[in-house]
């Protein structure tokens, strides 16, 4: 899977916008949006919103999460966690890649939330490198992990199925060559 | 057997499996074999006379060495002998698989289809070997950016070369999402060599 694709998918989160614009109720295959009003926050897609922020025609009310405050605890809560911690959004660095981008003024301290997001995918990046090293090293069949978002999941992919590949027929011939041996 | 030959007919047209089963190994022949003397460049011999040694080809000395028939015996590569896995086993990350022998561990998984005494320790070794290594390919494939990995992955096997690319490509599309390159619409390599290949033809016509 291509990383924008991730992106795409990322861009069905919902997120407030304030319009400043009038227009009735649209609809669309993905569900009813507005009515849009000035002054009245609404709830549309990312997709939307960035298309009519970078229009200027709303102002995008960042996420809960995409705060200082929060991403800092957060950050200091995935430090100290041997496991990954449940991130506040499953496309956490997509969704603050495109509002970094597009909606800049939008976000309060925007330069410390993009290097606080940062530290949490390195952090998040080397934990899940040695927990594949762990895995690799065990002869365990399986692993679960949890929390994992599809970002990180997706940038390891080629890389750890093909050594897994690689892994596997090394053991498959193990197991086969001692079969032949014992008939 | 037939689980090898299915093995085998599985990579029938792949180019890696065949410079895998070309790997020289070394070989005692067990009973004349007539008018191929020649393979044997130090006698003058016409016929290979039994006890000669000499390097044959996998290909080779899988049909010559089987239960049917036993014209020759095979011994392990150097590569392969306890020495070299005691070597493996003390650290796998500097040694040279390349050098021993650039499909080494796909030569490996066939070496144990002679039903070698050592076949297991050999296993065992190819798999506690790739784990030693696995964790150096995984930490340059993924962190190398922007440079030469010529000289990371000369010590790798092919196959483990594969796994580093495989972990490049994921770092790389990651990047260019990251620096928001993705959104440029470029123009397909495809495309711009073909240009390329017309306009040096239409040059060479004019």
């Amino acid at each position: 899977m291509d990383p924008s694709e991730v992106e795409f998918l990322a861009e069905k989160e919902s997120i407030s916008i304030v319009p400043n614009f009038t227009l009735d109720q649209i609809y669309l295959i993905s569900g009813d949006l507005g009515p849009f009003s000035p002054g009245l926050p609404t709830t549309v897609p990312l997709w939307m919103a960035c298309s009519l922020k970078q229009r200027q025609k709303c102002r995008i009310v960042p996420p809960d999460w995409m705060d200082v405050e929060k991403l800092s605890e957060k950050k200091q809560e995935e430090l100290e966690s041997k496991f990954f911690t449940q991130m506040p959004s499953n496309h956490y660095l997509e969704v603050s890649q495109l509002l970094l981008q597009c909606a800049t003024d939008d976000i309060p301290k925007a330069d410390e939330v993009k290097t606080l997001i940062k530290d949490i995918w390195d952090l998040r990046m080397a934990k899940l490198r040695s927990s594949v090293e762990v895995f690799v090293k065990s002869d365990a069949t399986h692993a679960k992990l949890n929390h994992l978002t599809l970002m990180e999941i997706n940038t390891v992919r080629p890389f750890l199925t093909a050594a897994l590949d690689h892994m596997h027929a090394l053991r498959s011939n193990l197991t086969s060559g001692s079969r032949l041996s014992q008939d | 057997m037939s689980q090898t030959t299915g093995h085998a007919s599985d990579n029938y047209f792949s180019l890696d499996d065949i410079l895998t089963t070309q790997e020289k190994l070394p070989c005692k022949v067990e009973m004349p074999i007539y008018r191929l003397g020649y393979l044997d460049q130090s006698s003058d011999d016409s016929t290979l006379q039994p006890g000669t040694k000499l390097e044959m080809p996998f290909w080779l000395a899988r049909s010559l060495c089987s239960r049917r028939r036993h014209i020759v015996s095979v011994e392990m590569p150097r590569a392969y002998r306890e020495s070299y896995r005691q070597i493996f086993k003390a650290d796998p990350n500097v040694v040279d698989l390349h050098k021993l022998g650039p499909y080494f561990y796909g030569f490996g998984s066939y070496l144990l289809n002679f039903q070698h005494s050592e076949a297991a320790d050999i296993g065992n070794s190819l798999v506690k070997t790739f784990q030693g290594r696995f964790r150096k390919i995984m930490d340059s494939s993924q962190n190398a950016l922007n440079q030469d990995t010529s000289k990371l992955t000369e010590k790798l096997d092919e196959s483990e070369k594969k796994i580093f690319v495989a972990g490049q490509l994921g770092l790389h599309d990651f990047q260019r999402w990251e620096t928001r390159q993705t959104e440029k619409l470029m123009t397909s390599a495809m495309v711009q060599k073909h240009r390329k290949r017309k306009r040096a033809v239409l040059e060479e016509t004019s």
